[in-house]
């Protein structure tokens, strides 16, 4: 298991601290990439549409033309560049003692745990972008009303498949 | 080549008379269905006028509605599905096609569901709880005749119960109870009118209001019920109003007790339609229920598939200590709320043998509770701050109905302040009790043994005061149990997950 580091983190911000304080694994350090594509994805459509807004309007009530262009620019850039990486760095998970520990967000902190025995079904998915990256995400279905699907992403994808095969023998062990 | 294609096809042909259709009159439930769906249309008809093509409104319209009556109509042509001796077969898609089976074995419930339009037409929504999660794993019929769905109801249960006859749902509701059934609770009149009593509502008279100022244009006369001029002027025409001007405490108190009467009244009048005759009975497997007076309801809840008990009470009712008991199953039966009332009205000591029967202990007077962090009054303070802000603004642009804001605020802040201390929570060993609410308190007791995932959430407000927010995964929601315990020292919420989750599953 993973040594527990004996002094206390100071930083809260410190990406390693969260997960080492609270015993946790953290995810691939590539899915920031992954997040980052997303994230992409999201945000250069809303500059583009804020750019032609500008170009449209804004020239011709004669405002400041260009300001909404640069500022969505920027703040998409900014975002694209630096988020990620502090997002991929706040996900945690933990697999063994018969249950799986997901913890994720740090402004909102969630820490979820479902025991291998409550598992119905598990999926392992890989989008375009996660395997580009090689990268997978587990997904297991409970029959909870909350929590009906658990989802950890950034997982090398053997890495997952381990982990659903570790998970499924314990469902079958459940029920024999 | 014609014989062996012929082979190919001969165990499917053999199937194909038991193959059913869904019931044709589905395709006039579609047609109701594209009223708010052409909703969707609107931006593209805004678009045509604005560009001054509006020769083309009327054929846009017809086409949307042609090829939605079009594909309404594949997907009837498309969906079928076949009753076999133990399982249900759906094939459906126009273009891709799914073929789904879902062994009876693994059927948790049948819910029948009928809406106003498909009442009329005398068909029924019918949906399979498999258990699995999430609502799109569940499959549905949607719709077939109402005797057909009832005999399939039965044939289900029927597999699942064994060779134990099952008695029909709706023909015989009163037929004699078998050796092994016994009352558990039964509601007689003098109770149901009490109930209603405690059950004053004023609802009745909002239902009137709304209906009247949605039908405002429609109805011959102009009056409406909310506005006191309408009033004022009724007044004048009957020459009352010198009389109201001289008597006017006299009308007051009238105002109010006939106010008084329409909530009396309508409390009753619903209360005995919905639980006239109430019955609730143990069957072997099963609690049964069986309510109504003018449509008749007959519930099997599971008692193995019971997840939750959840106690709702007022805090006048209160007082007379009167309780209600619904239980959260995994099974839902046709209604639109995941839980069923299983006593509708009754005091203590009657409730707590129908625990008993599900395995749930309420809590005793010395039982620790633990009371959730002041902190949770946060919410609302901040909703009353954003009342108060609003309506200060409203007032400084010169509208005087922006005092209300403040107003609002403060009752809402006070609100928030005085709820937070009712919600508490404690843990009985096998199972954890919460109790939250002032207006209406509701107990919720949770068997640790039905938790399926348990989340530990904190966030930037309750990290700094060391607190944290437990949520419980449990099977079958429901709209009143909140299975979360919100705003206790993160040592306590990571001690309980712990003891929770060691938990054996449910038997």
């Amino acid at each position: 298991m993973t040594d527990t580091p004996a002094v206390h983190p100071t930083d809260p911000f410190d990406p390693a601290a969260l997960n080492a304080a609270e015993g946790l694994d953290p995810v691939d350090p590539a899915y920031a990439q992954v997040l980052r594509v997303a994230t992409a994805l999201n945000l250069i459509p809303l500059a583009i549409g804020a750019s032609v807004l500008d170009y449209m309007l804004v020239r011709h009530i004669e405002g400041p033309y260009g300001l909404i262009t640069a500022l969505a620019w920027l703040v998409a850039i900014i975002v694209i560049l630096t988020f990620p990486s502090r997002r991929v760095s706040r996900w945690g998970y933990k697999i063994g003692d018969g249950q799986l520990r997901v913890a994720r967000g740090w402004l909102f902190r969630t820490d979820t745990i479902v025991p291998f025995v409550r598992v119905q079904h598990i999926d392992v998915g890989q989008g375009p972008v996660e395997r580009w990256f090689g990268l997978s995400h587990l997904i297991v279905h409970t029959s909870g009303t909350h929590n009906s699907t658990v989802t950890l992403p950034g997982l090398p994808a053997d890495l997952a498949a381990a982990m659903r095969e570790t998970i499924r023998r314990h469902i079958q062990t459940d029920f024999a | 080549m014609t014989d062996t294609a012929a082979a190919a096809a001969a165990p499917i042909i053999d199937d194909e008379a038991n193959w059913q259709r869904l019931h044709p009159a589905t395709l006039a439930l579609a047609i109701v269905k594209l009223g708010p769906r052409s909703l969707n249309f609107l931006p593209a008809v805004a678009a045509l006028g604005f560009t001054g093509n509006w020769v083309w409104i009327v054929p846009a319209i017809l086409a949307f509605l042609l090829f939605s009556l079009v594909a309404a109509w594949l997907h009837w042509l498309r969906f079928r599905f076949l009753v076999g001796d133990d399982e249900v077969v759906i094939e459906s898609g126009v273009l891709s096609r799914q073929h789904r089976t879902i062994p009876f074995d693994r059927i948790q419930d049948v819910s029948i569901e009928q809406g106003l339009v498909s009442r009329a037409l005398g068909i029924a929504k019918v949906g399979f709880e498999t258990g699995a999660g999430g609502k799109e794993n569940d499959a549905d019929l949607d719709a077939i005749a109402l005797d057909a769905a009832q005999a399939l109801r039965t044939t289900i249960r029927a597999h699942r119960s064994g060779e134990v006859a099952v008695v029909a749902a709706s023909d015989t509701p009163d037929a004699p109870l078998m050796a092994e059934d016994r009352l558990l609770f039964a509601m007689t009149p003098r109770q149901l009118l009490l109930a209603g009593l405690f059950n004053f509502s004023l609802a009745a008279l909002a239902v009137v209001g709304a209906g009247m100022q949605f039908f405002d244009n429609l109805l011959p006369f102009k009056f409406n019920i909310f506005n006191p001029m309408d009033w004022a002027d009724v007044a004048e025409d009957f020459g009352l109003d010198q009389w109201l001007l001289a008597h006017r405490w006299v009308a007051g108190i009238g105002a109010a007790l006939s106010l008084l009467l329409i909530g009396f009244a309508s409390g009753i009048i619903t209360m005995m339609f919905a639980n006239f005759d109430f019955r609730l009975t143990r069957e072997p497997r099963a609690l049964r229920r069986t309510r109504g007076l003018t449509t008749r309801t007959d519930v099997a809840v599971p008692v193995r598939r019971v997840q939750a008990a959840i106690l709702v009470t007022g805090w006048f009712r209160q007082r007379f200590g009167w309780h209600e008991l619904r239980l959260q199953s995994l099974a839902s039966d046709g209604e639109k709320e995941r839980d069923h009332q299983v006593v509708p009205f009754a005091q203590l000591e009657s409730i707590d043998p129908v625990l008993a029967e599900v395995a749930i202990t309420r809590p005793d007077g010395d039982a620790a509770w633990k009371q959730s962090h002041r902190i949770i009054a946060l919410g609302g303070l901040v909703g009353a701050l954003g009342a108060s802000v609003g309506g200060l603004v409203a007032v400084s642009f010169g509208q005087a109905l922006g005092w209300f804001g403040p107003v609002l605020g403060v009752l809402i802040g006070a609100a928030s302040l005085f709820g937070a201390r009712f919600h508490r929570w404690t843990d009985l060993g096998e199972q954890v009790a919460i109790r939250r609410g002032f207006w209406k308190p509701k107990l919720t007791l949770l068997p640790h043994a039905s938790v399926q995932s348990v989340d530990l959430k904190s966030d930037f407000i309750l990290r700094p005061l060391g607190l944290a927010t437990l949520v419980f995964g449990v099977p079958g929601g429901s709209s009143l149990a909140s299975h979360e315990i919100p705003a206790i020292p993160i040592a306590t919420a990571r001690a309980l997950r712990d003891r929770i989750l060691t938990a054996r599953a449910r038997a």
